[in-house]
């Protein structure tokens, strides 16, 4: 549906009446937005679970339906099939305002309840029951995240949600939609201010001359180029076949937080030039980077981020840079004045946020002065606007004003368990951490909780290997090995293992594999396959 | 809409409103302790009791609702009852300021004029030990108003804490008195944010802070840790300007107040002693070594701008990160577009 955002809002998920949560392991990822889903269960809505784990949201849960990692598509479609064989879609609201069912409606025959369950491993009632009462509840709402966008197929499972939420008409009014959970705390706004190579700001195509004509004006007529930029996956690969001979990393560290990170390490030998920016030093920029400029924590700056439901909220220095750390909005600045740019006076961020307002118009009417209290939602076009709570209101918001229903077919994951190596490795992150945990490693109280790399797995397995709670293990994949922990456990069913993505000594990244989506690059964290041996510590 | 006679004037409220809540807006303050607008109602301190016309005995304004034409009086014979209330709860806080939080108690206290007539020989409680270091408990503080247990079942329905014994004996504690990193509790500090006296409190890791939370300086803005971006407030030091404690408010839209552990706890690392604090450049040794800020940035524009005449602008690639804010992540498109020539810029944070 067009915007990789949430459709609505965070505080309309509490009168929900019906959720269904697939692939996000919200307590853990979003903890605070958990809330409003347990107050809406508290309140009387019913909840779905779908996970290959029992996550704590199962307690409250109506039902789960534990899925096998990577057939996401496959329970989607079956639910679809329910709904048009019992006739339960919304037809006045596919005919108004959507286009595609055809093809939709035809595929899906073909996905029966009981083919699903022979795939996904959940029992063909329960998609039925789940496909019922989604269906025929007016203020059902769907909420997901990486779970289910960082598979290899990860368009195809955004599209398979979007095309249920289309056929039911659950979209354009409160307490409803499609809610994409953004996993980092600015990851909309790094996408809405155009750090992504297919769009300028605001999400206006680089490919379009109109555009540039644009920003070329507002630059200062600066020449725009109108070759491709490379995605992350195209950046990093380019770092062997020589495509790209230098990077300017501000604040990353794809060491670790890249599938197959030993390989992306590697990668990092061939730059000519490397400039970081970052708060810690990390290996990868102790070992590579030219030139480091020692940076500023969000305690530090003024500015904006956007939340996962389009908010955007003023961020504001509390205290003073360490030492001769800078604002990095005063970094940019400066090194693009010393790569010879004739760029204006940035006095403040507000005057960095003017700019790209004045050049995005769904974000033109959104100005500082009007940020001071709640923060606005996006689209916000003038100064009159209230912001928008829930998008595609009173209609889908494309061009001709119908929402796309676009065919999935079922893929299955790349790598799938064999004689080798019979188990499926599912990633994902735990609450005491963030990503490389590069920030959280270092709160003391917070480690007492959680600090050991470990991984869980079925009683099952763990018994057919001998292991005991809290042994030392090695898993082993296709491209390399780590040792951690088991932790035997329920929530995992026979055959799967599950580890989370933030140790800096077992990196789980060493061995998830790097193929990822076609369109989007989103690499494939969630399902490789690996064995597990015991360890001899 | 009800209308209703509050202190003889007739004023309206929304049908189903808390009485506390429709007096508050009418600019009549009812005082309260067990009271949260976050958890159900409750009833259970006694201190906002009101009279009721046609009721047998005072009842308490956090847990009525409006009704059409009911009669209330909020300053008779309650008003004296709250002053005892208040010194029968003063007689067992042997704790005013364990934690260095606002203590509602007291505060209500000064404002009624009233004192501690004597102290309770049996006030002292065991003392409450745990091995995490995020939060404690002082049950000398605690007035057993159950705001903290109401918050684990039924905000965040962790079922971490308990209330275990009566009287004298009664306290809160972790389930089944295991320390708190060993039960479900998750250290998001919910129930220490309601609690009204800081009988639970946050624990200080590397030393207490200088005095009370009010003399710390507040600036809100947005935790950096999640998407939901919840609103946050920094407690600044005046003095040393370090972060001391991370609050937030009941009425900040998204998050209505609540936190998780990291929101909440994870603000050390601003002030870690492996902060970078001057530039770095790559010396001859093949190793990193201090530099001024014109030296590293005319280094890194060199180097930039050689490997762009060697081998086109096409050959640098970006990195922006979704812990920039949304002017920064501007900045660096703008650089790579507008100075550098190129469309590689992304991050390992897209989605
Ligand atoms: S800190 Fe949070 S999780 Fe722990 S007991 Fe309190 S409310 Fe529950
Ligand atoms: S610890 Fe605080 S919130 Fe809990 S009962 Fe005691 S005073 Fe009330
Ligand atoms: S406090 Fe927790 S839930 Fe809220 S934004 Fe921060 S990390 Fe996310
Ligand atoms: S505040 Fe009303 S009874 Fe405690």
């Amino acid at each position: 549906m067009g915007r990789g955002a949430s459709t609505n809002s965070i505080p309309e998920i509490e009168d929900c009446r019906f959720l269904l949560v697939i692939g996000s392991n919200t307590t853990e990822a979003h903890p605070v937005l958990a809330l409003r889903m347990k107050k809406a269960v508290r309140k009387g809505a019913m909840l779905v679970v779908c996970d290959p784990r029992k996550i704590w949201l199962t307690k409250i849960a109506k039902r789960h339906l534990q899925l096998r990692p990577g057939s996401d598509v496959w329970l989607i479609n079956a639910m679809m099939h329910v709904i048009f064989a019992e006739g339960l879609q919304d037809d006045a609201y596919i005919a108004e305002h959507t286009e595609g069912v055809e093809m939709v409606r035809e595929i899906v025959s073909r996905y029966t309840p009981e083919a699903a369950e022979a795939v996904t491993g959940v029992p063909a009632e329960d998609i039925r029951a789940t496909a019922r009462e989604y269906a025929s509840e007016r203020h059902a709402a769907i909420f997901y995240t990486l779970g289910i966008t960082e598979h290899a197929c990860a368009v195809d499972n955004i599209w398979s949600l979007s095309n249920l939420v289309l056929a039911t008409g659950h979209l354009g009014y409160e307490s409803t939609g499609l809610n994409a959970l953004r996993g980092q705390n600015n990851v909309q706004g790094l996408n809405d201010s155009g750090a992504n190579p297919a769009y300028y700001p605001g999400y206006q195509a680089a490919e379009d001359p109109e555009v540039l004509r644009k920003f070329s004006e507002a630059w200062g007529g600066v020449e725009l180029t109108e070759t491709p930029g490379y995605r992350l996956d195209q950046i990093l690969s380019g770092l062997y076949d020589g495509r790209v001979k230098a990077l300017y990393l501000v604040g990353e560290n794809p060491g670790h937080t890249e599938p197959n990170a030993k390989h992306a390490a590697e990668g990092f030998e061939q730059l000519e030039f490397l400039v970081a920016q970052d708060l810690f030093l990390n290996e990868l920029t102790e070992k590579y980077a030219d030139v480091v400029f020692p940076a500023s924590s969000f305690a530090e700056k003024d500015g904006t981020f956007t939340n996962t439901e389009r908010r955007i909220n003023r961020v504001r220095a509390g205290v003073p840079c360490p030492g001769e750390a800078r604002v990095d909005r005063d970094i940019v600045v400066s090194f693009a004045r010393a790569l010879g740019a004739d760029w204006p006076e940035y006095p403040d961020a507000e005057s960095v946020w003017n700019e790209f307002a004045d050049l995005s118009p769904n974000w033109n009417g959104v100005r500082y002065d009007r940020l001071q209290e709640t923060g606005l939602q996006w689209p916000c076009v003038d100064r009159d606007d209230p912001g928008t709570r829930f998008l595609h209101a009173p209609r889908p918001a494309r061009p001709n004003g119908r929402g796309k229903l676009w065919p999935v077919e079922y893929q299955p994951p790349i790598e799938l368990p064999d004689a080798e190596y019979p188990l499926t490795l599912s990633t994902g992150r735990t609450l005491y951490h963030y990503n490389s945990a590069t920030m959280t490693m270092r709160e003391a109280g917070i480690t007492d909780k959680q600090e050991d790399p470990f991984f869980e797995i079925s009683v099952e397995d763990a018994s057919a290997l001998g292991l005991s709670e809290g042994d030392w293990a090695r898993l082993v994949s296709r491209r390399g090995d780590l040792e951690a922990r088991a932790r035997i456990s329920d929530r995992v069913y026979p055959g799967l293992v599950w580890m989370a993505l933030h140790f800096a000594q077992a990196k789980v990244n060493w061995l998830t594999h790097d193929v990822g989506d076609p369109l989007i690059g989103t690499p494939e964290y969630k399902v490789s396959a690996v064995r597990v041996e015991r360890a001899s510590r | 809409m009800v209308e209703f006679t509050l202190d003889g004037a007739r004023v309206s409220a929304p049908e189903g409103e808390l009485l506390v809540h429709a007096a508050a807006r009418h600019g009549t303050f009812i005082p309260t302790l067990c009271h949260d607008e976050k958890l159900d109602p409750y009833g259970g301190c006694r201190m906002c009791l009101v009279d009721l016309e046609g009721a047998p005995r005072p009842v308490p304004a956090c847990a009525q609702r409006v009704r059409e034409g009911m009669v209330v009086s909020t300053n008779g014979e309650t008003g004296a009852l709250r002053r005892t209330l208040t010194e029968m709860l003063l007689a067992e806080h042997l704790s005013p300021n364990p934690g260095g939080r606002p203590n509602e108690l007291t505060d209500l206290a000064e404002e009624l004029g009233a004192q501690a007539p004597f102290l309770l020989p049996d006030a002292a409680r065991e003392p409450y030990e745990d091995r995490n270091r995020l939060m404690g408990y002082d049950p000398g503080a605690c007035i057993l108003c159950n705001r903290c247990v109401r918050y684990t079942q039924e905000v965040m329905q962790c079922s971490a804490l308990v209330f275990e014994g009566r009287g004298a004996e009664a306290r809160v504690v972790p389930t089944h008195g295991h320390s708190w990193l060993d039960t479900e509790c998750e250290l998001c500090g919910g129930c220490l944010s309601v609690c009204p006296t800081g009988a639970i409190h946050e624990q200080f890791l590397g030393g207490s802070p200088a005095g009370h939370e009010r003399a710390l300086r507040k600036t809100k803005t947005t935790c950096t840790f999640c998407g939901v971006g919840c609103q946050i407030d920094l407690n600044v030091d005046p003095e040393t300007k370090r972060i001391v404690k991370v609050t937030s408010d009941p009425s900040y839209v998204s998050n209505e107040g609540n936190l998780c552990v990291k929101g909440r706890f994870a603000f050390n690392f601003v002030h870690h002693p492996d902060r970078l604090t001057r530039p770095l450049v790559r010396g001859d040794d093949g190793k990193l070594h201090p530099a001024s800020w014109d030296e590293a940035l005319s280094l890194a524009a060199a180097g930039m701008n050689g490997v762009k005449e060697r081998h086109g602008a096409q050959s640098i690639g970006l990195l922006a990160s979704a812990r920039l804010t949304n002017e920064e992540n501007y900045l660096l498109q703008k650089l790579a577009r507008g100075v550098i020539g190129t469309n590689s810029i992304h991050s390992c944070e897209a989605t």
